[in-house]
């Protein structure tokens, strides 16, 4: 297995507008080798444009897609397993068949082509289906069978424009379970995702992109780094308005008698705890871990600005 | 395990057509169209075979067995009635019976077409209102000259009155035979089987592009092959299943040639044959690429007759010229017409059906043909891979051309 710091997809300052919209505007980032990547940013942020330029579907106005460090071709793309964010696969073809030929169009021989279909659409708990039409399909269970077509191949990469959008939560950990598998066989995943928690429980690194632009990557510690500390602090017998005073923080948010404060930059922890104590008995007293939703807001809200 | 792909794997093109062409070909021959379109392919071809030869016996050969049967006086007749017959084209079976009740019972129980009886200078008949006028006409004749006879002429001027006047017939120059003789049913057929299936193959190649757009798994499979793969996969599959349906349709057609085995249709040879099939081959790469190139401009079934109509009326238009041609196919501007491509594939078959194409005016129509799919292919590919992917509005045709 190669090494996981090694940068296995490399995007190099990409650009693409359609017409005057600018989607995408000198992108770069990579993905390493046994990591799991999550992508987020808004709606329209450049995540599918973004995507569709890896895969090869778009070609970008400036920048560079790299493999290994080598420029991106058309055989290593073919190894790569993608769900598009539109979803599509043939409505009238049979379950088995339609995951057979798609094995079949990356290079499989037929036989164990079809040994993959069968064996993706049991993990997926489709192999009584296996026979129907795609058309007959739950939109639930047709989203299964699209994450199958972009797994039957044994890909050397997956690139999955929100994978885990309409599935029920069985199917969500069905999916987390395989993605994890697969980044522990050493293969780079990247998806995008609104499901920020999800993103934060599974994710080894996340890329927030908004307007085209990645303005913040890493991860979700590396993220929370770059923000301000907080701290929540819980004194319940305390007047409130006690910590308006603190010299070197400031109240972010108030729930209940537990409020959340911000230090400012060099500001002392320790003098904060001093100054609770002496406003009366502290219940709590703990560094605050921004979620990534907060630190996401943080970020897009600030790009806005 | 991370294997270190290189670029430098062979991607395998014909690999890929293959398998896209093996799954047209698998779900076409599945699908009820197929079914449906075969069955009444093969009803129509072979019944409009069997048809003109019913006709073509109708009008010019003798239907056999016309009983006629005399009583009395009138069995006199019989000798120059059975020549006259003859003379006509018109077979008959002559008896006697004993009297005119019996023959008018079994004409009446359709054992006998005609009873005569009565006294040779004046017969009377009894006749199944079926009866050919040949017959009539023979008895007439027959009856004549025995009258003629029993007025004291001698046989011999009786034969220089009755003689025929000789009437020459000739084709005037400029115009054209107005006989619908076989080879030309037998083209016109050739030539509206040809329309057909071009026009139906070409246009389900069409739909199956737009198919894919409208279903979006064209940015699966262009993820994963080349647009020119996938194009010619496509074309490669539709054509093969055409081919297989003409064939089942010319089978049909043979075997019905041979069960009307009274006629022999020259335009049904195994050369022609073939060469049908060379053209329906010709004309569906052409239209079919062009089919494809302008269906990839749109991204929804509803939209396809209206992209498509611009290659559709050049089908139709050398379609409806074609039955101007049928009656004059030498003229000067239908041997253009079957030497220039688009045109091409439905007015040389109609021509090589009535075989009148001389071998360089195919042999340079077939050039001209390879040529323009040669163009056609390759323009088709350049729109498709630019169009194929721009789902939503129509993309104008001159920007899918430039990319």
């Amino acid at each position: 297995m190669s090494g996981t710091n090694q940068k296995q997809l490399e995007i190099a300052g990409i650009s693409k507008r359609y017409g005057d919209t600018v989607a995408v505007q000198d992108l770069t980032f990579d993905v390493r080798a046994g990591e799991l990547f999550g992508f987020v940013g808004r709606n329209g942020a450049g995540k599918t444009t973004t995507m569709r330029v890896v895969l090869g579907v778009l070609t970008p106005d400036a920048g560079v897609v790299r493999w290994l460090g080598e420029p991106l071709t058309f055989a290593v793309r073919r190894r790569i397993g993608y769900m598009p964010e539109a979803r599509g696969l043939y409505p009238k073809m049979r379950l088995v068949e339609q995951l057979t030929y798609l094995g079949e169009l990356h290079g499989m021989a037929g036989a164990d082509a079809r040994d993959a279909a069968l064996r993706w659409l049991a993990r997926f708990s489709l192999a009584d289906r296996r026979d129907d039409e795609l058309q007959a399909l739950s939109l639930g269970n047709q989203q299964r069978v699209q994450l199958a077509a972009a797994l039957v191949f044994g890909p050397d990469m997956l690139v999955l424009d929100e994978p885990f959008a309409g599935l029920d939560p069985v199917a969500v950990d069905v999916m987390a379970d395989v993605l994890r598998e697969r980044v522990a066989a050493g293969v780079p995943v990247i998806f995008s995702s609104h499901e920020l928690d999800l993103v934060e429980r599974i994710c080894d690194r996340v890329g927030i992109i908004d307007h085209g632009r990645m303005v913040a990557c890493g991860t979700v510690d590396e993220l929370r780094a770059g923000g301000p500390d907080r701290l929540w602090v819980d004194v319940p017998s305390a007047p409130s308005g006690w910590a308006d005073e603190q010299s070197g923080a400031t109240v972010v948010r108030i729930d209940g008698s537990r409020v959340l404060l911000e230090l400012a930059e060099g500001a002392d922890d320790q003098a904060v705890l001093q100054a609770a104590l002496a406003a009366g008995p502290v219940r709590e007293f703990r560094r605050a871990e921004p979620s990534l939703v907060e630190l996401f807001r943080d970020v897009v809200g600030d790009a806005q600005s | 395990m991370i294997s270190p792909l290189s670029g430098d794997r062979a991607s395998p093109w014909p690999r890929n057509a293959f398998l896209v062409a093996r799954r047209e070909v698998r779900l076409r021959l599945r699908s009820r169209v197929f079914a449906v379109t075969t069955v009444v392919m093969v009803v129509v071809v072979a019944g409009g075979i069997l048809a003109a030869s019913y006709l073509h016996a109708g009008t010019t050969s003798k239907p056999a067995g016309v009983h006629v049967a005399f009583s009395g006086g009138s069995q006199a007749l019989e000798p120059s009635f059975r020549s006259v017959a003859a003379a006509l084209g018109q077979s008959v079976t002559v008896t006697n019976v004993a009297d005119p009740g019996t023959g008018q019972s079994q004409v009446l129980a359709g054992t006998l077409d005609l009873a005569v009886s009565g006294s040779a200078t004046a017969p009377t008949g009894v006749a199944d209102e079926s009866l050919p006028s040949m017959v009539e006409i023979a008895l007439d004749a027959a009856s004549q000259d025995a009258r003629l006879a029993a007025a004291g002429l001698a046989p011999a001027a009786i034969a220089s009155v009755m003689a025929d006047v000789p009437v020459q017939r000739i084709q005037p120059t400029g115009s054209s035979s107005q006989v619908l003789d076989q080879n030309v049913f037998a083209s016109l057929l050739v030539a509206i089987l040809l329309f057909v299936s071009i026009g139906l193959y070409g246009g389900f190649v069409a739909q199956g592009v737009v198919e894919e757009k409208a279903t979006r798994i064209m940015e699966i499979l262009l993820a994963t092959i080349r647009p020119s793969e996938l194009l010619a996969g496509k074309i490669l599959g539709i054509g093969l299943v055409a081919l297989l349906q003409l064939g089942i349709v010319a089978a049909a057609a043979l075997l019905a040639g041979g069960l009307a085995r009274e006629v022999s249709i020259p335009a049904l040879g195994i050369v022609e044959v073939a060469s049908y099939f060379a053209w329906f081959l010709l004309g569906f790469l052409l239209y079919a690429a062009a089919f494809a190139a302008v269906a990839a401009l749109v991204s929804r079934q509803e939209e396809v007759q209206g992209a498509v109509t611009p290659i559709s009326v050049l089908l139709g238009v050398s379609y409806i010229l074609m039955f101007f041609a049928l009656s004059n196919p030498t003229a000067a501007w239908v041997t253009l017409l079957s030497v220039v491509p688009p045109s091409a594939p439905i007015f040389m078959s109609m021509r090589i059906a009535q075989g009148v194409a001389v071998p360089w005016q195919v042999g340079l129509a077939m050039a001209l043909m390879v040529a323009a799919i040669v163009g056609a292919v390759w323009l088709a590919g350049r729109i498709y891979a630019n169009s194929a992917m721009r789902v939503g509005m129509r993309v104008p045709f001159l920007e899918a051309l430039r990319g």
